[in-house]
Parts: structure tokens; C-alpha cells; sequence
């Protein structure tokens, strides 16, 4: 899990903390992180696993808010999910996610008998792997190769996908108008 | 005009604000007739036009869902938009024209079908779309382009990208040239001229990039025509005596409400799938659906096969400027549709694509294999030494890849569409020769690394489409469907065959020409 321990992992997500709801949709991803605003239509442990396979996807994910991007817009009835381009329609998008991460969670306890934040680096990176490869026969839900591209990219786009994102690559974002908020 | 409908409200209703549904808006309310635009999605105006790879995707179908299935699934959610200026509000406005061969593929290869049409039919009115709404580029560079007017504009700039892997090109004895691009290389007609920030996708929110925002939709409005926005049309009514008259449409408004609309004369613009959709839920008395008659309608869907080449150079080539839909392009094996063996049809290379990090085209995801520590050395290099090009290629018009309706419903109780499309060996062998080149054209311009995407939709076209016979067609050359007097389809849909080219600058001049006849007509 990086240099993260559990304890600090857990924290990292800001999971369980007061947040500030009303104001929410206004909040940029690492604002939303640093107040961890309270989760919508994830479970405490979906989110969890979430924040796990997303950092170990994208360094920097966690920060980023995954957590928050994902259970927000899986609210929203026009989402700005990327899965919306994949053929999943809106109304099936939480059932699709709810139950791959509940896979992913049992997948890390078969492996290493550990919950997904518990997990070393190495570790973390073996377990994606291997919903990358799609092999694992208990898996229930979407593929797991195809929900291992959707985590990735939705990563990715926390990541990479603002002004701040370009900056960290060195090249200049040039918006038309900028978004107030990334997602 | 003198209305067929008995009592109408409108002279014309047009489904859909799309390329195609404001030009018949913009054309007929122009020459006076009452119209009014049902539109599903929500109004949008060009300060929603956010820089951002995710907030473009609430320019993207949010409408009922659509079940895809096949080997070559048409992508609906990526390729559909939604509200106004329909798909063509977040298309990239690359703007070749078909070529003459595309036109009568049955006649002289006995395979797909014909269209009615010939390119020379088409011809003045593709040039008149380009002068109204302004096209970049080159007509000499572009060796095979057929015979038309040049361009009103200069083409737009080649940045390293294109620079880079035009010299690819060169080595291969391959002809580039500047895409024709419905993009302002220079202020015209009171828009601005491009600033290459590669945003297209998200929308145009300056007007450089030709959206209905800016176009027709705009003079729609200018000449009177009303829209009503979430406005989901779920069928066309016909007049009770005669049933070969539509009398109007049936639409769900934004409450929820079931409202009727009486009009003389409608045109569904709707999209290729929703256009579909909705006249197969217009049945008649005798139990057939509008244009049906000879269980044609939602036949001959097609999709070009998208695939990209990615490569990374030592040369920097900054890919992040210019348009997202390339720089140059390359049509030397659209001519002859036989010149691959076990292949058949055209394609073209559309070349540097502008990129952004993430999002479906960015280089993120075209290499989900690095992640990890690995991914940002990965994306760092990316930044400023990728090129990418695209390769479009011709698909083919059978009648088993076909749009129908789902056993399931959608929330206001209307049956959703359910798509089956499958590709063909002959477009599997045309693609993987076409992948081979693409490595050898980036190899020769000095790619370091080369890989390529998976295949993917781009553009949905058929189901609707127009012929010269009744038995084996939905609607004539000017979109009139068969069997009716007032009842009209605009847009891809009404494609016989894909060709491989970007449609919206057909769809835009097939849409000028029913568009004259409306009027001749009305």
C-alpha cells in the first residue's frame, strides 16, 4: 500500500468523517478529499477498495478523490463517468461497480488473507494484475479485465484530467472556459 | 404552403436539433413556413461548452438506453449526442466529401447496395454547404478529392505532430494533405478563427469548430422557428383517414406529459438509432410501422471501424495542439475498394490528432497495461513525443446489422432500441492490413515505439436508408418514406452505404437538398 498504513490509508480517504454535503458539488476532487464529504451510493468498505485499487492503478488517485468522483456521479442521471461511452447504461452503472469492488475485496482475501488497504505495494500491484488478467473464477459481476480498463481510466481522469493534471505533465491546459470543478 | 395534415399547428415539425434537423429548420423557416424543433436532450448554450474531457461527456446520449450487441458494437453512447446541436454540437468537423465510387458499389462490385444518387447529384449542393458554413483546406493537395469548388478557407497550420509523421508518410510513397476541416483557419462570417487548444471534443464554445450552435440551429431561431427542449418524440401520428399522411407527433415534454402536435409535414432528424426507434413505434392500423412495408427499416446499420496507431517519437511533437481530428489526412487507398487482398472497401488515415491525457482517446488508455510506478514516466514522455492517427475504414451494408425494438421499456413505457451489429472478415482483413502500415508509416518517421488501440465505432449511419425501390428501402433520394406523402428522414440514417469518410458534411448536403425540394414543394 505504498508508505500508506492502515491506519493511515483509512484516513487518507477520509471515510467515516463529517463532511460538508451541501456544499459538495462545488468542491474540486482534493477539496472534496481534504473534507471527505460522506458517501452517496458507496459502502464505507466499497469505498475502501476503491481508494485501494485506484491509488495502486494511479499514484495519486486517492488524493485526486476517486472516492468522491465515483460515488458522486454514480448519483447523477447524466453522469461524467466514462463508462457512459462503454455501453453501460446510467441505471446499471452502481450495480456494475457495487458488485466488481465487492469482487476485488474478496479477491485480496483470497489472495493475501488482507483487506485491499492492508495491502503492501507489491501486493497491490499483484492483486491488479490479476483483475487485470481476468482469471479469477469466484469473480461475480462485469469482467474483471474490462472493469480493471474502467477503474484504470476513471483514475486517470481524476489524475490527469484538470489544470492541475496538465501542469504536472508540463503541458498547458488552454481552456475555452475553464470547468469550475473538475468533475 | 398547403398543409396535408388537416387543422396543423406547424407547416413543418422537425425531430431533432442536430446537423441535419436545423438545417431543414433554418432552410423552411428562412422561406417562411411555420416550424417547430423537438429536441430530447436539454437546450445548451455555447457557455456549456466546457474545456474538460468529462464534462464533454454530458454532450453524449443521456437519453433511453440502447442494448448493443455484436462483434463491433456501434458505440451509441460515444458517437449520440444529446440536446441542442444534437452529435454534431461535440464532432470534430473533419469534412471530406464521399467519392463518386462510393455511390454505386452494387452496380459495380455486387456487394452492399447502391445509393439513388450520384456523386454529381450531390456535388453543387456539397459546395454549397461549404460556402455557408466555411471549410479549411486544400483542394490541389488533396489528389483525390473529386470535383468541387475550393475551399473558402486556407487549411489550418500543421504542428510538429503532423510534421513529424507526414515525413513517415513521405517514406512510404504515401500522399498527405491538410484535413478539410469545418474549422476557421481565419475569422469568417463573423466567427473566429481557431486557437488549436485540441478541445473540440468538448465543444466549440468560440464558433471556430461549425456547430449548429453557431449554424443552422442559430438561423433556425433567427427565422421564427420554435424548439421545445426534453421534448422526447415517441411516434408519428397519422391522419385518421389517410394513413399514408402524418398528421404530427406524439412527445413526451419535460413533466412528463404525453403532448400531440399537429404539422403538415415532418421530418425526423432524430439520429440514426432514435430516428429508427421511433418510426418502428409508428404503426399503423394494418400493424406495420411507417416504412416497413418491406421490413426494411432499421436494416443496413452501419459503423466505420475505428482503430488509432500510437507512437512515440524522439522528435518532440507537442500533441496536445491542433484539432482533435487531425492535421493531415491520406485517401490513397479510397479509389480502388478491391486493392487488399481478401478486403473490401475504402479507408482513410486521418493523422496527429490532437490528444489529451485521459478520457477514452487519451494516451492514458491506450496503454492500459502501464500502471503502477510505471505510468507516470509513461504519461511524462507522452506529453510531448506522441503521435497518433487514426485509421477509418469502409463498413459493409448487410441487412442482418440492423436496429429494432427491445422487449424492454424505457420510463415513459416506449420500447428501447436494441442494435445488432457485426463486422466481416473482409473489414477484419482491410483493418489488419491497415495496422501494418500504420507501424511501418510510423517506423519511417522515426518511431521509437509503436502500438495501437482496439477497434472502435465511430459514426452511426443506415437504418433508414433512401433507394430507388420501395422493396429494398426505407425512403426515396430525398428522404421521402415510402409509402407516405408528408413524412420525412434527414440525416445518417438514410445512408445506403458508410463510404469512409466523416458524415456530417453528407448528412449536411443531403439535408440542403430535401431541404430545396421542401420548399420547391410547400
Amino acid at each position: 500500500m505504498n508508505d500508506l498504513s492502515r491506519r493511515n490509508f483509512i484516513a487518507s480517504t477520509g471515510i467515516g468523517l463529517a463532511g460538508l454535503a451541501a456544499g459538495g458539488a462545488l468542491l474540486s476532487p482534493r477539496q472534496a478529499q481534504a473534507v471527505s464529504l460522506p458517501l452517496k451510493t458507496l459502502t464505507k468498505v466499497q469505498a475502501l477498495t476503491l481508494g485501494a485499487l485506484g491509488e495502486a492503478l494511479v499514484p495519486g488517485a486517492l488524493e485526486a478523490g476517486i472516492i468522491q468522483y465515483i460515488d458522486k456521479q454514480l448519483g447523477e442521471p447524466n453522469t461524467l463517468l466514462m463508462l457512459k461511452y462503454l455501453g453501460v447504461d446510467t441505471s446499471a452503472m452502481p450495480g456494475f461497480y457495487h458488485s466488481a469492488l465487492d469482487s476485488a475485496r474478496s479477491l485480496s482475501n483470497r489472495l493475501f488473507k488482507k483487506s485491499p488497504e492492508a495491502l503492501t505495494a507489491d501486493e497491490a500491484l499483484a492483486w491488479a494484475e490479476n483483475i487485470a488478467a481476468s482469471t479469477d473464477k469466484e469473480w461475480q459481476g462485469p469482467p474483471a479485465g474490462f472493469f480493471f480498463f474502467v477503474i484504470r481510466a476513471d483514475a486517470c481522469d481524476v489524475v490527469f484530467g484538470s489544470s492541475a493534471g496538465s501542469e504536472a505533465l508540463n503541458i498547458p491546459y488552454m481552456a475555452h472556459i475553464a470547468p469550475t470543478t473538475s468533475w | 404552403m398547403k398543409p396535408l395534415a388537416s387543422n396543423p399547428q406547424y407547416d413543418c415539425v422537425v425531430v431533432g436539433s442536430g446537423a441535419s434537423g436545423s438545417i431543414i429548420a433554418a432552410k423552411l423557416a428562412e422561406a417562411g413556413q411555420s416550424v417547430l424543433i423537438l429536441e430530447a436532450g436539454p437546450s445548451r448554450d455555447l457557455k456549456d461548452l466546457i474545456s474538460s474531457q468529462l464534462w464533454a461527456r454530458q454532450l453524449k446520449w443521456s437519453g433511453s438506453a440502447v442494448e448493443e450487441e455484436g462483434n463491433h458494437k456501434i458505440g451509441h453512447g460515444f458517437n449520440a449526442g444529446f440536446g441542442a446541436g444534437g452529435s454534431a454540437l461535440h464532432h470534430y468537423g473533419v469534412w471530406p466529401r464521399l467519392h463518386s465510387n462510393d455511390f454505386d458499389i452494387l452496380s459495380k462490385h455486387g456487394k452492399n447496395i447502391d445509393w439513388p444518387i450520384s456523386y454529381e447529384t450531390l456535388r453543387p449542393y456539397y459546395d454549397e454547404v461549404q460556402a455557408d458554413v466555411g471549410i479549411s483546406g486544400d483542394a490541389k493537395a488533396e489528389i483525390w478529392r473529386p470535383k468541387g469548388e475550393p475551399y473558402p478557407m486556407p487549411p489550418l497550420p500543421v504542428f510538429a505532430q503532423g510534421q513529424v509523421i507526414s515525413q513517415g508518410f513521405s517514406a512510404m510513397g504515401l500522399t498527405t494533405a491538410p484535413i478539410p476541416l469545418a474549422i476557421n483557419s481565419v475569422p469568417y462570417k463573423g466567427n473566429p478563427s481557431c486557437v488549436y487548444d485540441g478541445w473540440c471534443d468538448a465543444g466549440c464554445p468560440i464558433g471556430a469548430l461549425k456547430n449548429p450552435l453557431v449554424t443552422h440551429l442559430k438561423q433556425a431561431i433567427l427565422a421564427g422557428a420554435e424548439i421545445r427542449y426534453d421534448a422526447q418524440v415517441t411516434r408519428v401520428l397519422t391522419d385518421k383517414t389517410r394513413q399514408d399522411i402524418a398528421s404530427g407527433v406524439e412527445y413526451v415534454d419535460r413533466d412528463g406529459h404525453t403532448q400531440r402536435v399537429r404539422a403538415g409535414r415532418v421530418v425526423v432528424a432524430a439520429f440514426t438509432v432514435q430516428t429508427v426507434r421511433i418510426l418502428l413505434n409508428s404503426v399503423r392500423a394494418n400493424g406495420v410501422a411507417l416504412g416497413n412495408q418491406f421490413d426494411n427499416l432499421g436494416r443496413y446499420l452501419t459503423t466505420h471501424a475505428g482503430r488509432t496507431v500510437f507512437g512515440l517519437f524522439s522528435d518532440q511533437t507537442d500533441p496536445h495542439l491542433g484539432p482533435t481530428g487531425g492535421q493531415l489526412i491520406c485517401h490513397d487507398h479510397y479509389d480502388d475498394k478491391t486493392a487488399i487482398k481478401d478486403s473490401f472497401g475504402s479507408y482513410q488515415w486521418l493523422i496527429a490528432n490532437a490528444v489529451k491525457p485521459n478520457g477514452l482517446l487519451g494516451y492514458a488508455n491506450s496503454r492500459p497495461d502501464i500502471f503502477g510506478s510505471k505510468l507516470q514516466p509513461f504519461m511524462a514522455k507522452a506529453a510531448k513525443h506522441l503521435g497518433n492517427m487514426l485509421y477509418v475504414g469502409e463498413d459493409r451494408s448487410v441487412r442482418e446489422n440492423r436496429i429494432m425494438l427491445s422487449d424492454k421499456t424505457d420510463k415513459f413505457g416506449i420500447p428501447v432500441a436494441r442494435t445488432v451489429h457485426n463486422a466481416g472478415p473482409e473489414q477484419d482483413a482491410q483493418m489488419a492490413f491497415a495496422m501494418a502500415e500504420g507501424e511501418a508509416i510510423f517506423r519511417a518517421g522515426g518511431a521509437t515505439e509503436v502500438w495501437t488501440g482496439p477497434r472502435a465505432p465511430i459514426h452511426i449511419m443506415g437504418g433508414a436508408v433512401m433507394g430507388s425501390k420501395e422493396q429494398t428501402s426505407v425512403t426515396d433520394d430525398l428522404g421521402l418514406v415510402h409509402g407516405t406523402d408528408n413524412l420525412y428522414v434527414v440525416g445518417p440514417s438514410v445512408f445506403p452505404t458508410s463510404g469512409a469518410v466523416n458524415p456530417t458534411f453528407t448528412v449536411s448536403a443531403l439535408a440542403y437538398r430535401t431541404a430545396e425540394h421542401l420548399i420547391k414543394t410547400g
